[in-house]
């Protein structure tokens, strides 16, 4: 066990090192969501919105920007495997599920920095009250491993077909969508101090990326394969 | 074999046709719906029903494909995504015109609405993998994976969803209120439009299973 998580992590390591030598999808994930937030804060502000609406609107305004930053960033874990043809290598050198386990590692390490970055400044530049705090950093970070599991599997099958870009956003956006819905209404219920839908939220999203974790693990052999 | 085939076929027109005039013809109008409203459930429960059942066959021919790996699968699991995207249209276009009469808009993101375009949305992309992909070994990999992941949604969407959220849509069949359910002439033609349009569903599958498997065969044939 303790092997396998050693190669996990190796393989994450790896990934993590070459992504910070070029910052190629660090720089797509941080500079799409700076720009979006600039559009929406722009075109927004602090005051534009009535005081009853604030928290379900600010909620879905954050959700949409982490979601479609992560479309932009996250398809590069098999897709540049493939680019630089280091995917046969990758195969002999390694299982398919520590091959999985480590691209879900790099995806949920490069979300959650995301996420520590854009949450905050998207509280302050919209003046985003959370009641909550940390229940609001839980509702994140399952967000984050919701959104991980979901854009590693999917980004391990688009590597596979051609016109990448394009299918990508197509092929996870309706997987991801339920979890939208929950992750929206929790934000909505740390920012009003509703603690049982936070709580129905949470669960349902983190049973959601449960049941994601255990069907992408059986089934990422089997495209991994050839 | 062709006897007993073409006898069903028969069998399906008269019992579908029995259905519709029951339908409209022999169940008296519910009370608590404006007008004839009502009488949609007959054809909008059976339509929800055979894509669920569809969307659910093309999983197992999924799993089946990835274990034997037989094309024959593969060629099942788009023939039945396909029918329930059909049948899923068709529930979707039945609610709005139920939701129309009785709630006054046609759209209005109800949980029940925006699970079926979720759902909907997933099956498109389905369909838009299996697009992408030129080899057909890998395409039927990929589009098998797909759509097990894909079907691992669908409970969320059915079950949960509809839960968390508050909805308009009628609840008839998990309703706790022994007021709010169907009487007996309602129920009965509903479960026998319900047996009707599932006949329906696996004549369609058949046909279209055969009509891919020929077409399967002219290309091994071909190349």
């Amino acid at each position: 066990m303790s092997r396998w998580l050693a190669e996990v992590l190796a393989v994450a390591g790896k990934d993590l090192r070459t992504e910070f030598r070029t910052r190629v999808a660090l720089n797509a994930l941080a500079l799409f969501a700076l720009t979006t937030l600039a559009a929406v804060s722009y075109t927004i502000g602090p005051y534009r919105l009535s005081a009853e609406d604030r928290p379900f609107l600010l909620s879905v305004l954050l959700w949409i920007v982490i979601f479609f930053a992560a479309l932009a960033g996250l398809d590069r874990s098999f897709v540049k495997e493939e680019e630089s043809h280091t995917a046969g290598l990758l195969r002999l050198a390694a299982a398919p599920t520590v091959v999985w386990a480590g691209k879900l590692v790099y995806n949920l390490v490069l979300i959650l920095v995301l996420m520590a970055i854009l949450a905050p400044l998207f509280c302050v530049l919209m003046g985003f009250e959370i009641v909550m705090p940390w229940r609001f950093v839980a509702v994140l970070a399952a967000g984050g491993f919701g959104l991980a599991v979901t854009t590693t599997i999917v980004a391990a099958i688009i590597a596979q077909a051609m016109t990448r870009g394009a299918l990508f956003s197509v092929l996870s956006l309706p997987l991801l969508l339920p979890l939208l819905i929950f992750l929206i209404q929790g934000t909505t219920a740390v920012s009003t101090g509703d603690l049982a839908t936070w709580s129905a939220s949470l669960r349902a999203v983190l049973s959601m990326a449960g049941v994601m974790t255990v069907v992408s693990a059986l089934l990422f052999p089997v495209v991994w394969r050839d | 074999m062709t006897r007993i085939g073409t006898a069903l076929k028969w069998l399906l027109l008269v019992w579908m046709a029995v259905v519709i005039w029951a339908a409209f013809m022999w169940v008296p109008s519910a009370s608590g719906f404006k007008g004839e409203s009502s009488r949609i459930v007959f054809f909008h429960v059976p339509t929800a029903w055979v894509a669920t059942l569809a969307f659910l066959v093309s999983c197992v021919a999924s799993v089946m494909y990835l274990k034997r790996r037989s094309p024959q699968d593969d060629n099942r699991a788009a023939v039945s995504a396909g029918l329930g995207l059909v049948f899923a249209v068709l529930a979707t276009v039945t609610g709005a015109i139920f939701a129309k009469i009785m709630w006054g808009a046609y759209w209005n993101w109800d949980p029940r609405q925006t699970s079926i375009t979720i759902l909907l949305l997933i099956y498109a992309a389905y369909f838009a993998l299996r697009g992408a992909v030129p080899d057909p070994e890998k395409r039927a990999t990929l589009a098998a994976v797909y759509s097990i992941l894909a079907f691992v949604t669908v409970p969320f969407l059915m079950f949960v969803v509809p839960r968390i959220y508050w909805s308009l849509h009628p609840d008839v069949i998990t309703n706790p209120d022994p007021d709010n359910r169907l009487d007996s002439a309602h129920l009965r033609v509903l479960l026998a439009s319900l047996a009707g349009f599932t006949g329906l569903y696996v004549w369609l599958y058949t046909l279209g299973s055969r009509i891919e498997a020929i077409r399967h065969r002219r290309r091994q044939e071909v190349l």
